[in-house]
């Protein structure tokens, strides 16, 4: 790691603004799907720009392959989401997102659309709620179909030296259905966070 | 008399920011315990008046080191305080014996009453 | 509405009736609370006769389950949500109006569904924005059309840059008239990827790509000056070799196989060996027209899997042993 972003004490206090974001997000996707939903405690870590693919690759439980949707996020802290779905992408939950009946090539995406896009819009609820801020996103795309994670982001045009990684899990366990997503946020972008974590640790 | 407490939670920050919402001048003692091994080492070597306990902690978590009071001690004070705030998570806690469950991050107003409430203050 | 009325600017009313984009609005019981022009001149439904019903009784024809979890996921999440044309041609069929249709029979639309907070912080309505793409949906048909157009003309593989099919084929007429005229020798190799479907599946597709160009550089690489490669099929290339007899096919054959061997395919840090399978003809006087010389080292190629696969059949040893067999 070439540079230190974030404090050990700024580190541990973002870790816990994280936890309780993801707590909450757990709680309104639960209430949406009327499903018991896990979303795993968030890993937050500083990555280099070479280190990404592999460790997204290294992700717990991650699929060898997947199709990856991928959000950008502003304007307070600018960043991208990207949601990475396994081979059976989101068959098991179509019910719940209120497909019916067989699921066309159409139909899919749109699911897979549809599921980044409220699992997003869920953590960065919860993240904008603890760092009192609102986050705007982009509509989601389709970054790569069936794609090995450690290409995954050489898709994207990775134009920074570090960033900050927030990676977390989601699961129906009941309709065996997993994904991943996470947030990148790039060095320059990350002075709100580190003024709102200051003032979290000023207030102690 | 001075209440003896046991804070458990992986993180520093959220150490911390539990102690800065006990309710002013309550006369407590409060030791740290940083992962549910030291919890429960704590708890062992002197057992607290009440314990505050995070779910989500690594290697032994909260609702291991429930389980674990359970079938050591005959009686327990644990207040759990949480991130995670799904009924299955609060019903398991309290079917483990937990007095209470208090969401993240913690408001002032609502601890208070909770102690209170179970004879702490 | 008066014009002269405006100080500043024009009321917001105004601009909300007159965007050349659908908006509506509804609360948690999806009633309807406000239907812009756009919605009220596409669906034909004032909004006289909209507001303050329900939405889903003025437009039973709506996709109410999905829609309804939709709007759901807003009021619940506090998250704008969005629906694209690609994957839902519309959300309301309305009729278009350009002048010529390229094949799409109704408006193409991308909507936004944001929330709108009221002051307790939680979501009270969604505004629905409705954007019709139908212009730029005819765009994107027109370039699939021109490229498909173009495939037909080309004479290249898009993905390895060989020859393909098409080109191929006209060089084997050619080529086979030459022959028939002048004399001379002809043959034919065709060869596939062994176990194609199984590198897909383990690796993933990108990696499948990554073999198919890379057989095809070595291909390139090892031919002479006069022969023709070009792709096949899927993971099928061809060779036509003028001048040069199954023989001579042969030890091209063992060239290639030997690059192959000595040089797998690289995809990122992922080394992926592989082998083929190969079948070859000869142009004799009993070959018939071209497509019997390809259907004879199509023969060849079968009987190459038969044997296990990563070898290499000629089909004039198989005729003879045919020959053989039956004395």
């Amino acid at each position: 790691m070439t540079v230190e972003p974030l404090t050990e004490d700024q580190s541990d206090a973002l870790q816990e603004l994280a936890n309780i974001a993801m707590g909450r997000a757990g709680k309104s996707l639960s209430t949406l799907l009327d499903s018991f939903v896990i979303l795993s405690v968030p890993r937050v870590t500083v990555v280099d720009v070479g280190d990404v693919a592999d460790t997204v690759a290294r992700m717990a439980n991650a699929p060898e392959i997947g199709t990856a949707v991928r959000q950008a996020f502003f304007p307070t802290v600018r960043g991208e989401a990207i949601t990475i779905f396994g081979p059976e992408g989101c068959r098991e939950i179509a019910d719940l997102m209120g497909h019916e009946g067989e699921l066309g090539d159409s139909q899919e995406q749109e699911l897979l659309l549809d599921t980044a896009n409220i699992l997003v819009g869920a953590v960065l609820n919860g993240l904008g709620e603890q760092m009192e801020t609102e986050f705007k996103y982009t509509p989601p795309s389709i970054l790569a179909v069936r794609t090995p994670l450690q290409q995954l982001l050489n898709a994207e045009n990775l134009d920074w030296t570090c960033a900050l990684l927030i990676e977390v899990n989601f699961s129906l366990d009941e309709r065996g259905f997993t994904c991943h997503m996470l947030t990148l946020m790039p060095e320059n972008s990350l002075d709100y966070i580190r003024r709102t974590l200051d003032e979290m640790l000023e207030d102690l | 008399m001075t209440v003896s407490v046991l804070v458990a939670d992986d993180s520093k920050f959220a150490r911390r920011q539990l102690l800065r919402t006990l309710p002013e001048g309550w006369d407590a003692d409060v030791r740290h315990a940083k992962d549910g091994q030291e919890a429960l080492d704590g708890f062992r070597e002197r057992q607290p008046d009440l314990l505050f306990l995070d779910l989500t902690m690594p290697d032994v978590d909260g609702f291991q080191v429930l389980e674990t009071l359970s079938q050591e001690f005959e009686h327990y004070n644990v207040i759990v305080i949480s991130a995670d705030v799904q009924p299955k998570a609060v019903e398991r806690a309290t079917e483990l014996g937990a007095l209470a469950f208090i969401k993240k991050p913690v408001d002032g107003e609502e601890l208070t009453n909770v102690l209170g409430q179970h004879g702490f203050l | 509405m008066s014009t002269q009325a405006w100080h500043a600017s024009p009321p917001l009313e105004y601009i909300i009736d007159h965007v050349n984009v659908g908006l509506f609005v509804v609360n948690r019981d999806f009633e309807v609370v406000l239907w812009n022009r756009f919605m009220a001149l596409h669906s034909g439904k004032t909004a006289e006769e909209v507001v303050g019903h329900n939405l889903f009784d003025t437009f039973p024809e709506l996709p109410q389950r999905w829609l309804q979890q939709k709007l759901r996921s807003v009021f619940l999440l506090k998250n704008a949500a969005f629906t694209a044309w690609e994957q839902r041609p519309y959300l309301f069929k309305f009729p278009h109006n350009r002048p010529i249709t390229g094949g799409v029979d109704s408006m193409r639309q991308n909507c936004t569904f944001q929330p709108i907070t009221d002051d307790s912080g939680e979501v009270a309505y969604v505004c629905v924005s409705i954007f019709d793409m139908t212009d730029a949906s005819i765009y994107q048909e027109r370039l699939q059309e021109t490229k498909r157009q173009l495939e037909e003309i080309s004479v290249r593989d898009g993905l390895t840059h060989l020859f393909n099919r098409r080109y191929l084929e006209a060089c084997l007429y050619t080529e086979f008239d030459r022959v028939r005229r002048y004399g001379g020798r002809l043959s034919v190799i065709i060869l596939d990827i062994d176990h194609f479907k199984y590198i897909n599946d383990t690796y993933g597709h990108p990696t499948g790509d990554t073999v198919l160009i890379h057989l095809a550089e070595i291909l390139r690489n090892n031919l002479r000056a006069s022969d023709i490669a070009g792709r096949y099929g899927g993971e099928e290339f061809a060779l036509i070799l003028p001048n040069t007899d199954p023989a001579g096919a042969a030890t091209l054959t063992e060239r290639i196989r030997h690059a192959i061997a000595e040089h797998p395919a690289r995809h990122g840090d992922t080394v992926v060996p592989f082998s083929i399978s190969v079948g070859i003809s000869g142009l004799t006087d009993a070959v018939p027209e071209p497509e019997a010389l390809v259907k004879n080292a199509d023969l060849a190629l079968y009987r190459a899997k038969a044997n296990g696969r990563d070898s290499v059949v000629r089909y004039d040893e198989i005729a003879a042993d045919d020959l053989s067999d039956s004395q």
